[in-house]
């Protein structure tokens, strides 16, 4: 509440950057829109559920794409409403098309545009064969990218193009130098590093777009770390990198790690729970006796999908007594 | 004739190696056996001696058996010389008259003779011989033999020239006979028609058993009235332009594949094509006297023109491939018909067979050569009418099913052109209205009338078939809608007798967010449905299955890959089995639902309907629960009006709905329109969120301000106030004075 930004700035802009006053409109939006049922059982427990749900990230569910992707924390608890909802699918080992994730998207988000998944896609398949098959953790990850930083992704395009059309007008680099490397490039290097551009180069203008950019985009010491790697990188290259990296993910905390993605024991409780109760099943599972209370909310578990997942997750391995090590490491 | 003189002139060169020719003219009269024999043999001599010995040996049984060698036409004698010049011409092979010195006419060879001497002629070939005959070549007359009869023959039968097996392999000239009448070359070798036209009066003509090819040399026997040629090589019936009167003719057991050129034979009687290669019958107009027309054994499958017969009696088509009577449909305008045979042919196997022919052939007196009985007559034509009405109703069903087809037709291009345009534009969200959607409403009406009454009766809109742009049908338990304006079928009233029956509902050629709309409609209108079936309905996403959980009930879903993308995803079918689990499915797309697949549904989208049913805050279930009551509200007043006992029907049908599958009731299906709809009226109720938040935010933040300054300038004006007190007090009595002055102002 007293942090010096806060003081920094206006209290009107301080919450529309802080998409506080987002919150509220919808609130009062939702409020409208369902004011006969709300009316029923009283405005302050609406806004108090309300609220409630937008911390547990529950908010988003079922929800207008514009109001999904209207703030970071939105989009992250979609990222983790879709791993959550379908996790079942990629643990099944099917591995889908395109257009199939987009149905399974636009399951949770009836108007989720096509382009995205697309492009979501096109990390994944490097912008090759657009119809092939994905696994669903390929999927997510890029899709996380994407969908996380789509505007930030969108200006590192324009400026993967700019250095590959090679106008670089506010480059550091002496000319001179940067011109000459161009031009050894071709004569020692094989078509691989005729692609692409020099990472450092893209390193400095993505600095700098980190710097300006109003949006949310990753953390820059990641990109240099995913940037320091190689001497060149393709724009796709570059984007997997990003989707693959460990750092970014965690930073977002949206989802598992790649590892513990398929690993969600109090969901995969509550399935056992469901199949229990498919019709004509012979053999019940032997659930866990306080589940069978039905659509018991489970908000203990829930909490916040920030910090907490990594929190609760932990318990949970702790009480399952597998996979110490993957989880010591993370916090 | 070329090919004979070309033949001798080479085989004189050759002096005896070529040609296989073969003339054995043998005169079996007893007084005077004269046997000439002319020979051609490709052979080496020793084999054709051989040949020579083989035939003599068969002549000379043939004469023990009757002591005649021409047995069919009795009283002929002929007696046959060897011309020298075709002698010569026959390239000097053996040229022999046997028993006898060439010349002689009348000598009788000793028949015990005759084989060591044709031997002999056979070995003593060609040079002697040639040399011989080598005057003759002369002659003006190519290279035939010339035949002589006695003038006793001559008596005897003056009219009548018999050369019966004979081993004739060319006709020989025949001298003298010109009053002939009757000619006879049965079972001979001839393979040309030659040196007869100067019998111009020869009536008769048998060649049946040689070796024609080729109709030809009759041009000048023009009182020829029986010609038989059965038996022959025979490919084309040609040549026979001048035989205007003849009466028979006979090509039977030839190669013919077609009729023609007969047209001009206005006296013939009869006419045999027994056993040739037609393939079909047609030409036969202008054989105005034709009583008798034998075409057995043939591949003929159909015939034509029989109609233009008008003296036809009897037809025999036994053993061609005649399979249907629309083929042959032209007999039964043949009145004069009595006698006609089609056994051997497929369409005797039919069982409609005999009663078809009768009806349609009713002066038939000879069917299949059994006569034909009265009874037979009455149970075809009884069998007859029957057909007839079934016919004509079968008739109707086709024109009605090409109707159909017409019209499915015409939707499916419909469809296209709207797929097309559709995606040509650029997404456009918003549906364009039908343009057809006038023609639509006009059609339902043209044929509505008359058709929920009719079920089993296609519902094939009159009118142009451009015009056609739905169709409704009936089908026993099926009922299938093409085109997106035979939906409005399930508005009009149908008889609960059609209702109840109909388990079946096929869409095609409809959008899928246009069948959602009528689902409400559906599931009251025909509450048996248990089959729904779409093809062609653009199906692309797993969500749009959401809208069919609203049905009364579902026990089977195919949903055809054609025009359905969404068919082609793994998930579809488990998508499917979850969200419809309350109506536990039997068989999507023709497969049984199994334990299994249900299990795997609910492992794979389980937790979706769990996290959406617990996770999402009341306010939300119970608007999004509500949004699916509201539809079918809304849907239902849409569509008629009130009707406050169905509303409330549904109402519980709907609370039975939520109590089935709340955790899965939140998984709706809203259609592009309506969706759009609600997001305009979101959008609109955002705008004047924000103007409210933004007001009271503003307001909070400026009473904020005001706080703040105030507190920040609080502490300041304290002490001023403090100080200011404290100067007041600072001289007590002055003070003092004031205070009371003060007071006593106020009183």
């Amino acid at each position: 509440m007293l942090s010096p930004e806060r003081l920094a700035l206006p209290d009107y802009e301080y919450l529309a950057q802080r998409h506080v006053l987002t919150y509220m409109e919808d609130a009062v939006c939702q409020l409208l829109e369902n004011k006969e049922d709300i009316s029923q059982y009283g405005i302050a427990r609406f806004f108090t559920e309300y609220f409630n749900s937008v911390c547990q990230g529950t908010h988003i569910l079922f929800r207008e794409f514009s109001f999904i992707q209207a703030t970071p924390h939105n989009r992250a608890s979609f990222l983790r409403a879709f791993w959550r909802c379908f996790r079942t699918v990629g643990k099944n080992g099917d591995l889908l098309t395109m257009k199939e994730y987009h149905c399974l998207l636009q399951l949770l988000c009836p108007d989720f545009p096509l382009e995205l998944t697309q492009k979501a896609a096109r990390i994944v398949l490097m912008d090759d064969a657009m119809d092939c098959l994905m696994s669903f953790s390929d999927f997510l990850f890029a899709f996380q990218i994407q969908f996380y930083y789509s505007e930030f992704l969108d200006s590192v395009a324009a400026i993967y193009q700019d250095l590959l059309s090679g106008k670089n007008p506010n480059t550091v680099i002496v000319p001179t130098s940067s011109s000459g490397q161009h031009r050894q490039r071709p004569a020692l290097g094989e078509a691989s590093m005729l692609e692409g551009v020099e990472a450092a180069l893209f390193y400095q203008r993505l600095e700098s777009l980190c710097d300006r950019h109003k949006y949310s985009c990753p953390p820059p010491a990641f990109v240099k770390e995913v940037l320091s790697n190689v001497q060149r990188l393709t724009f796709y290259g570059f984007l997997v990198a990003l989707s693959k990296h460990h750092g970014i993910n965690q930073a977002l905390g949206a989802l598992p790690d790649k590892g513990d993605l398929m690993h969600d024991p109090a969901m995969d409780e509550e399935l056992e729970r469901l199949l229990a109760q498919v019709p004509g099943l012979v053999n019940p599972v032997t659930g866990s006796p306080e589940a069978s209370s039905l659509p018991s909310r489970t908000t203990p578990r829930v909490g916040s999908p920030w910090r907490p997942l990594h929190h609760t997750r932990k318990m949970d391995a702790e009480s399952d007594g597998s996979t110490e090590e993957t989880d010591e490491s993370e916090t | 004739m070329l090919p004979g003189k070309y033949r001798a002139v080479s085989g004189r060169a050759a002096s005896n190696v070529n040609c296989g020719l073969h003339l054995v003219i043998q005169t079996s009269s007893l007084p005077d056996r004269n046997k000439v024999e002319f020979r051609l043999s490709k052979e080496t001599p020793s084999f054709s001696g051989r040949l020579l010995q083989h035939d003599l040996e068969r002549n000379y049984s043939s004469r023990q058996g009757d002591g005649r060698i021409i047995s069919p036409v009795p009283r002929s004698r002929p007696s046959c010389l060897p011309s020298p010049a075709s002698v010569a011409d026959f390239c000097g092979l053996d040229v022999r008259a046997a028993a006898s010195s060439i010349p002689a006419l009348g000598e009788p060879p000793a028949q015990t003779l005759s084989r060591p001497r044709a031997r002999q002629g056979c070995h003593s070939a060609g040079p002697n011989v040639s040399g011989e005959h080598s005057s003759l070549v002369s002659s003006s007359m190519p290279a035939f033999p010339i035949l002589h009869r006695s003038t006793e023959e001559k008596i005897l039968c003056s009219d009548r020239l018999t050369l019966e097996r004979q081993k004739l392999t060319v006709c020989p000239i025949i001298d003298g006979e010109e009053h002939l009448r009757l000619l006879n070359f049965q079972h001979n070798f001839i393979t040309r028609i030659q040196n007869i036209s100067n019998l111009q009066r020869l009536i008769f003509l048998d060649l049946y058993d040689n070796q024609i090819e080729e109709i030809s040399g009759l041009s000048t026997l023009r009182s020829l009235r029986v010609l038989l040629l059965g038996k022959n090589r025979i490919k084309k019936i040609s040549n026979l332009e001048n035989l205007k009167s003849l009466d028979v003719l006979d090509l039977h057991g030839n190669q013919i594949t077609r009729i023609e050129n007969v047209n001009h034979l206005s006296d013939l009687r009869v006419l045999n094509l027994a056993r040739n290669l037609l393939s079909h019958v047609d030409s036969l107009s202008g054989l105005d006297s034709l009583t008798e027309l034998n075409l057995r054994h043939n591949h003929i499958t159909f015939v034509r023109d029989v109609d233009a017969l008008p003296s036809l009696q009897r037809l025999f088509l036994s053993f061609n491939n005649i399979c249907s009577f629309d083929s042959v449909c032209c007999l039964a305008q043949c009145s004069s018909l009595s006698d006609i045979s089609f056994d051997g042919n497929p369409i005797a196997q039919e069982p409609w067979y005999k009663h078809t022919v009768l009806q349609n052939m009713a002066q038939l007196r000879q069917l299949d050569t059994k006569r034909v009985t009265e009874e037979e007559r009455r149970v075809a034509s009884v069998v007859a009418k029957k057909e007839e009405e079934k016919r004509r109703e079968s008739q109707k069903q086709s024109l009605l099913k090409e109707k159909k087809q017409l019209a499915i037709r015409n939707i499916a291009r419909q469809w296209e052109q709207l797929q097309q345009r559709r995606g040509s534009e650029a997404t456009g969200p918003e549906r364009p209205g039908s343009p057809s959607a006038a023609q639509d409403v006009s059609q339902a009406q043209g044929s509505g009338p008359a058709f929920p009454e009719e079920p089993g009766s296609p519902d094939a809109p009159p009118g142009p078939a451009l015009a056609d742009t739905h169709l409704v049908e009936v089908d026993g338990d099926t009922l299938s809608l093409y085109g997106a304006g035979a939906l409005e079928c399930l508005d009009r009233s149908w008889s609960t007798q059609t209702a109840g029956t109909v388990t079946t509902v096929c869409f095609t050629f409809i959008e899928f967010d246009d069948i959602v709309q009528v689902l409400p409609k559906l599931r009251m209108k025909f509450p048996n449905s248990l089959h729904l079936k779409f093809k062609e309905t653009k199906l692309v996403m797993l969500q749009q299955f959401n809208a069919l959980a609203q049905l009364r009930r579902i026990d089977q879903l195919t949903v055809d890959p054609q025009g359905n993308p969404v068919v082609s995803f793994t998930l579809w079918k488990y998508y499917v089995l979850f969200r419809l689990s309350h109506f536990s499915m039997q068989k999507i797309n023709g497969t049984e639902v199994t334990q299994n697949d249900m299990i795997m549904a609910e492992r794979l989208f389980g937790i979706l309907a769990h996290v959406a049913s617990s996770e999402l805050p009341q306010y939300r279930l119970i608007s999004i629960l509500g949004d699916a009551r509201k539809k079918q509200f809304r849907y239902l007043l849409d569509a008629k009006g009130k009707r406050p006992g169905l509303v409330s029907e549904d109402a519980s049908d709907s609370r039975r709905l939520l109590t089935e599958n709340t955790n899965r009731a939140t998984l709706n299906y809203s259609t592009r329109d309506f969706f759009n709809e609600r997001l305009e009226e979101i959008r609109e109720k955002k705008q004047l969120c924000r103007a409210y938040t933004e007001g009271l935010v503003q307001e909070a933040a400026g009473i904020h301000t005001k706080a703040e300054a105030l507190q920040r300038l609080w502490p300041q004006m304290f002490i001023e106030l403090v100080r200011d007190a404290v100067v007041d007090i600072r001289s007590k009595d002055a003070f003092m004075k004031l205070s009371l002055q003060h007071i006593a102002q106020q009183k």
